[in-house]
């Protein structure tokens, strides 16, 4: 889980272009959204497409948008449940 | 004809419905939905959601299939008569798009296959047809752009310089649009359902809607409708979501009835924007509840039954309106069953017979672009109500982005006799803008946004409504957008791309940035863009209003040759653009711009001596003009020379001719970044002498002239 975590932290700083953030900026338990990371909805979306295309898991709807992209652990949790192998 | 009324004289109209108005009728009294699996280009698997398809249409297969709805619409709503409009006032956000992708995929280098591509060549096609010799704006206002258009039209009959207006919006299927909603997740894979707690998102749609718009005394034999206002707002809150209270759509409710003379106890339905997606519903929801408190007139949405056509959707449902008004019933709300509690408020859930005077037509877009209409019984007796006064537009303060840099720099070389053509590095253009929150902008939104806060700065003044010409608008978005979504089979692609491609994506982002909550129009027309801002700012601004009018262009290595030209023509990559913060005043107190005319050459050839007509005729031009700015596209420099040729003929003026694009660059709204130059000029009362033909030139009062050439004949003028 904590290698799922650092991965997931490389890989949205990347996505996002988050040029001024660092992993240790990333706080596991922490809101994803709104928070000092500048990341809004459009973000979690791009984000969506991303596990989507990486780990071959969707999220396509808003509700469990919410839910899966609440922090960084909700998100590594999810991923780790669903991916295949 | 000043100050008199508006009607809608004849209608067209074509969506997932049918063609034609009768079609439309029996749909919607019956309840009808056209939403169906897409035909029209194979989805990917997964993706496969039901889209508002026109079945069966067929046109002219030389041009895009947009160009053939907004022509066909644009026949109906002339059927029978051999009007000439005046005008044509056309919204569109896809233009060619359907085939440009297409040839994309395929690697098609021959710019030729692309002379349909851009926004502008929507109405330029349905202009040539209908020979029409006038003002021609295209209004690329996202999901507002059909009734922005027709509010544009208004105010432009109200002022007299037209009669006849054709207005509406066109917008085609594509897999921009498709998979643009459909990766921000807004896409209902049931259909769209509007209002209902089970809703999901919209159906993206196609389809054009055209309104012949006649200004007259009274009510003219046919009339169908009368426009009675429209309003128009910007939220200044998020690219692509609506503010929580609808915010910018009360505004632009209350902006249309106030328009309109009446109060909202005058409106008996309002057709909703109601898109079938969460927040727009809520948001639009809230806003009539505090726009109309315990008296919430039936309402309905639509687009349950026609999908989401964009453009063209506000058009769609102006025409719908007038048939409401006209044949006496209220469409339902199809695809609603079980109304959303959460927004306290009931739609009409079945088509029902229903005698309507006057009606709101909403319609909201990305960008926070919100445009109203209020619509009413032509036959109604009305007092007839002044519009418009005398007033020009001072200059505050003015910016440019060339590849000499910022206005000082640019100048500065000018002045050195330096060619300004070029590109700036993007660090350059972004030196002033906060990194992390422009980190999704790309080049043209940063382009846009670095003058808009430059001019603002230079004015020290914020404006509240927003005026932006674009040619192209986001081409590194659009390009992007589309080579992920190829790259992955069409399975991935990013939504952040699909909300910065949009070409009214850098004015809404200004707009969040200056807290600009008025007017916002983006206005699509090639060359000629910045001009038909400019129009555009003459037509929606108000009286003693701060505004800003703009025009920018991005230079991108791929797709700018292939569309464009005039960069194919020109010796290096240029682009960059100009601002000006204006005021519109009584009273100005330093220099000011006004648009002075506008005609399509092609219909008209006459053009040119009808400017020199305009401006005063010879010796009204000698006596009053300092220096002639002189736009000659190098696409059509052959033509441009010879229009020249012909104006210094008839005029016989030997002042200084100054050919901007040689010095500052070939790209579509090169004019923007000359006008600031030019403002400058009139600033300091002189053209310095590399751009005078040798000698410094003091200006003594007289004014600068900026005359468009090529396809369109265009004059501004600059006065110190």
């Amino acid at each position: 889980m904590e290698q799922l975590i650092n991965e997931l932290k490389e890989k949205i700083i990347d996505t996002l272009d988050l040029i001024d953030i660092t992993p240790e900026d990333f706080k596991e338990d922490d809101p994803l959204v709104g928070g000092k990371l500048g990341i809004d909805s459009i973000d979690i979306l791009e984000l969506a497409m991303m596990i989507d295309k990486e780990y071959g898991i969707k999220i396509d709807n808003k509700e469990l948008g919410q839910k899966v992209f609440s922090t960084l652990r909700t998100l590594a949790e999810h991923i780790h449940k669903n991916r295949k192998g | 004809m000043k100050g008199d009324r508006v009607f809608i004289t004849g209608m067209g109209i074509v969506s997932s419905l049918g063609s034609g108005v009768q079609e439309h009728y029996d749909s919607l009294r019956n309840n009808r939905s056209g939403i169906k699996p897409l035909t029209l280009f194979p989805l990917s698997e997964g993706n496969r959601h039901p889209a508002g398809e026109i079945t069966g249409f067929e046109w002219d297969r030389s041009v895009p299939r947009t160009h053939g709805l907004a022509l066909a619409a644009a026949k109906e709503a002339l059927s029978g008569r051999n009007t000439v409009p005046d005008a044509v006032i056309i919204g569109t956000t896809t233009g060619g798009m359907a085939l440009t992708e297409e040839l994309l995929r395929k690697g098609e280098k021959r710019p030729d296959c692309y002379r349909y591509h851009s926004t502008s060549s929507v109405a330029e096609y349905c202009a040539a047809a209908l020979r029409c010799p006038g003002l021609i704006v295209t209004v690329t206002n996202a999901c507002s752009s059909g009734s922005a258009a027709i509010k544009l039209a208004l105010e432009l009959l109200r002022t007299g310089k037209a009669t006849c207006v054709l207005a509406g919006g066109a917008d085609s299927l594509c897999r921009l649009t498709y998979y643009g909603f459909n990766s921000l997740q807004l896409i209902d894979p049931e259909g769209s359902r509007p209002l209902d707690r089970s809703r999901r998102g919209m159906s993206v749609a196609e389809g054009s809607a055209m309104v012949l718009l006649e200004a007259s005394a009274s009510a003219p034999e046919g009339a169908i409708a009368e426009v009675l206002g429209g309003g128009l707002s910007c939220d200044a809150h998020h690219p692509a979501t609506p503010h929580p209270e609808g915010a910018g759509a009360l505004a632009a409710m209350g902006r249309a009835i106030e328009d309109a003379g009446t109060a909202s106890s005058g409106i008996e339905y309002i057709n909703l924007h109601g898109t079938g997606t969460k927040d727009n519903d809520l948001a639009e929801a809230a806003a009539i509840r505090a726009l109309f408190g315990g008296a919430v007139p039936p309402l309905s949405s639509i687009k349950g039954a026609t999908g989401h056509s964009l453009a063209a959707a506000g058009a769609i449902e102006a025409v719908v309106c007038s048939m409401v008004i006209r044949d006496g019933f209220i469409p339902g709300n199809t695809g609603c069953t079980d109304p959303d509690p959460e927004l306290k408020v009931s739609p009409v859930l079945k088509a029902l017979d229903k005698k309507t005077g006057t009606v709101l037509s909403n319609s909201f877009g990305f960008g926070g672009n919100n445009a109203c209409l209020v619509l009413g019984d032509p036959a109604a007796p009305r007092k007839t109500r002044p519009h418009g006064t005398a007033a020009v537009f001072e200059i505050l303060g003015g910016a440019c982005v060339t590849g000499a840099g910022d206005l000082a720099r640019t100048i500065a070389s000018l002045q050195e006799g330096k060619n300004c053509g070029g590109t700036l590095p993007l660090p350059d253009i972004s030196k002033n803008l906060p990194a992390r929150e422009v980190r999704r902008l790309k080049r043209l939104t940063r382009l846009a946004l670095a003058l808009a806060l430059d001019a603002r700065n230079a004015a020290s003044q914020d404006p509240a409504s927003i005026f932006f010409g674009t040619a192209w608008g986001p081409l590194s978005e659009t390009y992007d957008f589309l080579t992920k979504l190829y790259e992955s089979d069409e399975q991935f692609t990013s939504p952040t791309d699909f909300v910065g491609s949009v070409h009214n994506a850098p004015a809404g982002q200004i707009a969040i940035w200056l807290k600009a909550t008025g007017a916002n129009i983006t206005a699509t027309g090639g060359d000629y863009s910045f001009e038909q801002s400019l129009f555009a700012a003459s037509l929606a601004a108000g009286s003693g209003e701060t505004l800003l009018v703009m025009g920018a262009d991005e230079h991108h290595e791929e797709l700018s040759p292939l569309f464009d030209g005039s960069v194919r023509a020109g010796k290096d990559p240029a682009d960059g653009g100009g601002a000006l913060i204006l005021k519109k005043t009584e009273s100005p107190a330093g220099p000011c711009i006004a648009p002075l005319f506008f005609e399509n050459y092609a219909a008209s050839p006459g053009a040119i001596a009808s400017l020199v007509r305009s401006l005063g005729g010879a010796d009204g031009i000698n006596a009053t003009c300092a220096a002639v700015f002189a736009g000659m596209p190098g696409g059509e420099k052959a033509s441009c020379r010879k229009q020249l040729d012909e104006f210094l003929d008839a005029t016989g003026y030997t002042g200084p001719v100054i050919d901007y694009r040689a010095l500052l660059g070939e790209f579509g709204t090169v004019t923007a970044a000359a006008a600031a130059v030019a403002a400058q000029c009139a600033k300091e009362g002189m053209v310095p002498a590399a751009l005078a033909s040798g000698a410094a030139l003091q200006l003594r009062g007289k004014r600068l002239l900026m005359v468009g050439l090529g396809s369109f004949v265009t004059a501004m003028e600059i006065t110190a």
